[in-house]
């Protein structure tokens, strides 16, 4: 039982990154359609623009601000000329489309970076652990805490508070409408894809200080929670993505302290268990961020 | 989903899709080459995606400059290229058995070599051996390859877990009697468990815990804040590849580095690479390294031009990955040339029991009663920042141990190693 608590509190931490992974897919998702299966790809790809320029002898922090806005470019540059012409057609050309480029992204970086991974650390302040009384925790993760309660409060604060966040979500809500008032949709679109790619690069410059940092870093270590995430936490729903990503980190760390082999299969039997009970998701409701 | 937006039912479903497409390994789907007629070719069933992909890598890239050896002093049975086809089993047994027979079958290749996952070593052994094709194992380590699951046709250059756990074991053992242990959970992981827990009946050890991790986990943490708690002697990793990099990192985030010592049956050159200085620490079995004279030798020509030549076309230096597909493809093709044939039975019993020198000192054979590659096992401390004069020289070589010594002796490998030879 005493290393429960410690767990909980990783589970939390993890959780966070599924939560912030699952936002930016559901930015995406919700108002283009588009299942964006080359999420994990942009990630890893902050990851080693991070790592590139720290190598470079830049400093860290100011890796860790323009690794994300270099990736966001990229993905701003992605969706104009290869995901805009699929927004009219079947949700399934753009996950195949975005599927191909994260195995092209893959054996791009391998290309670039090597197989092998790259030793990618936080600051030597960050390296040590931290003595919470029920366990030592390691600094880093804690910085990790709190730079992504950062991250979501900012979403929120973004979304529900100012005038470009307001019009990605009636444009949700109803894009024709949007359009017929005189809104460049297709500008709209362009922003949303970057916005979700920019939160997407900031997760992925934090877990290569925490995870590690290979070819195929996080397509399939945060990518598939994140899509769990969405379905437990309702699609369409902000609140839900949080919700659903913190109760998915906490239940994989606890089954993994437990029975460590159930430790991937557990996310998958909580959203079966949720989608019988509530098949909406926890907080499922039309519209972006309710 | 014709308005362009998402139900949950088309993303279900679509996910499923996908799903399905990344289980049965693609683009692993994807063959790799073409070939000229009059050739022998030699199949390579390699991990060259997923966790293991950099030593799979690494043991081709060895392979091939043994290959082109031999192509540049005329082929072999008289004037034959050899060439090689790639598959990507992506370490999927069930994949690597698909990869073998269409090898085989389909790519007319003679001889198969491969992998690094035991796993998937086991399973291609069987099927090379259902098709009576001769196959070594580079890189899949477990005892049951030359074990329980031996066969005629298969024969393995990398150590035993065997050899393995009783190089390190002895050694490691004088730092402590309390031993925590994070095990990957397949049949590597198994096998390694296995061979320390023979150490320890011998040596007095005990286990203050036992951890077998998923392959391919991320997260240690679970795992890690168990270790610290259970406060052992010492902290013996098994896991490798990339699960090694999140291990040996995170268990410098948690502080264990400095408190607990660490140490394991051993450590990927490729793996230790990856890690940043501060989690670069510990005591390890070594399979091969390109220094020292207890390794290569002081005047080993081979050895001087295997590591020159690797150098100097690949930037960084040959690591025991590399050697293990150096000298599994210039076995495989001293033994086509030698027994001037690519049948199983033929050249099984050509490689048996031939001594031959090679990139380490003392040279080595593979032993008749179970086909393992008898050589040498070294042990080293890691140096976390390299030398002056050699950013990737991180192995300080402290002790050697003879394979005799290491791996179980012929009438206990008799007693569960049954070759089935063709009659």
């Amino acid at each position: 039982m005493a290393h429960v608590a410690p767990e909980i509190f990783n589970g939390l931490i993890l959780g966070a990154f599924y939560a912030v992974v699952a936002i930016g897919l559901s930015l995406i998702m919700n108002l283009t359609g588009t299942i964006n299966m080359a999420h994990g790809s942009f990630m890893t790809l902050s990851g080693y623009l991070a790592f590139a320029m720290v190598s470079a002898g830049t400093n860290w922090w100011f890796a860790l601000a323009a690794a994300p806005i270099l990736t966001a470019i990229v993905g701003l540059a992605v969706e104009r000329s290869l995901i805009r012409p699929l927004y009219k057609r079947d949700p399934v050309y753009s996950l195949l489309l975005t599927f191909g480029l994260s195995l092209i992204a893959e054996e791009a970086y391998r290309l670039i970076w090597g197989g092998n991974g790259v030793p990618f650390a936080p600051p030597g302040f960050l390296q040590g652990s931290v003595s919470l009384g029920f366990t030592d925790f390691p600094a880093f993760r804690l910085f990790i805490a709190v730079a992504l309660l950062v991250i979501i409060v900012l979403l929120v604060l973004f979304l529900q508070r100012t005038r470009l966040g307001l019009r990605l979500r009636a444009a949700v809500q109803d894009n024709e409408m949007i359009a017929a008032l005189g809104t460049n949709t297709q500008l709209l679109y362009t922003i949303n894809f970057g916005l979700g790619i920019l939160v997407a690069g900031v997760a992925g410059v934090l877990a290569a200080g925490m995870l590690g940092l290979n070819p195929q870093s996080y397509s399939n270590q945060l990518l598939m929670p994140a899509f769990v995430t969405v379905i437990v936490g309702g699609m369409g729903s902000l609140y839900g993505a949080v919700v659903g990503g913190l109760l998915i980190g906490v239940t994989v760390s606890i089954v993994t302290l437990y029975i460590p082999a159930a430790s991937e299969i557990s996310m998958y039997v909580l959203m079966a268990v949720v989608l019988l009970v509530r098949p909406r998701g926890l907080f499922g409701e039309e519209g972006i961020f309710g | 989903m014709s308005n362009g937006k998402v139900d949950r039912k088309s993303f279900l479903t679509t996910a499923a899709i996908t799903s399905a497409g990344l289980v049965t390994g693609f683009p692993a789907i994807l063959p790799s080459r073409a070939f000229a007629a009059d050739e022998i070719k030699i199949g390579l069933d390699y991990e060259y995606t997923g966790v293991y992909a950099s030593y799979a890598q690494s043991e081709t890239q060895g392979a091939e400059m043994a290959m082109d050896l031999w192509n540049a002093r005329g082929g072999v049975m008289g004037g034959s290229k050899v060439s090689v086809v790639k598959e990507d089993n992506n370490n999927n047994p069930g994949n690597a058995v698909e990869k073998a027979r269409k090898l085989i079958l389909v790519d007319k290749c003679a001889v198969l070599m491969g992998s690094i996952s035991s796993a998937v070593s086991l399973a291609t052994s069987g099927a090379a051996n259902a098709l009576n094709t001769f196959y070594i194992d580079s890189g899949g380590h477990a005892d049951s390859v030359t074990g329980d699951k031996c066969n005629y046709s298969t024969f393995r250059t990398c150590h035993s877990t065997w050899m393995e756990t009783h190089a390190t074991g002895y050694s490691l053992s004088k730092k402590g009697k309390r031993w925590y242990m994070i095990i990957p959970d397949y049949a590597f992981g198994h096998a390694l468990q296995a061979g320390y827990h023979d150490v320890a009946k011998k040596m007095g050890i005990t286990f203050v815990g036992e951890d077998l991790t998923p392959l391919g986990t991320t997260d240690f943490s679970p795992y890690l804040t168990k270790v610290l708690a259970a406060k052992p002697d010492l902290l013996i990793v098994l896991v490798q590849g990339d699960d090694f990099v999140n291990c040996l990192k995170q268990t410098s985030q948690f502080g264990i580095v400095g408190k607990i010592p660490i140490g394991g049956p051993q450590v990927e050159l490729e793996a230790v690479w990856a890690l940043p200085p501060e989690a670069r620490v510990g005591f390890w079995g070594v399979e091969w390294y390109y220094k020292g004279a207890s390794v290569i030798g002081s005047n080993n020509k081979l050895a001087n031009d295997f590591i020159a030549a690797y150098r100097k076309k690949y930037g960084t230096p040959p690591t025991a990955r590399s050697a293990f597909g150096y000298i599994t493809m210039d076995r495989m093709l001293w033994t086509i040339n030698e027994a001037k044939s690519t049948n199983a039975a033929k050249m099984a019993k050509t490689l048996a029991g031939a001594h031959f020198n090679s990139i380490w000192e003392g040279g080595g054979y593979y032993r008749e009663v179970d086909h393992q590659l008898m050589w040498p096992m070294w042990l080293g401390s890691i140096r976390a920042k390299g030398t002056p004069s050699d950013q990737y020289d991180i192995f300080d070589i402290v002790d050697r141990q003879e394979a005799a010594d290491i791996e179980q002796s012929v009438a206990e490998k008799q007693a569960v190693c049954h070759m089935n030879w063709p009659t």
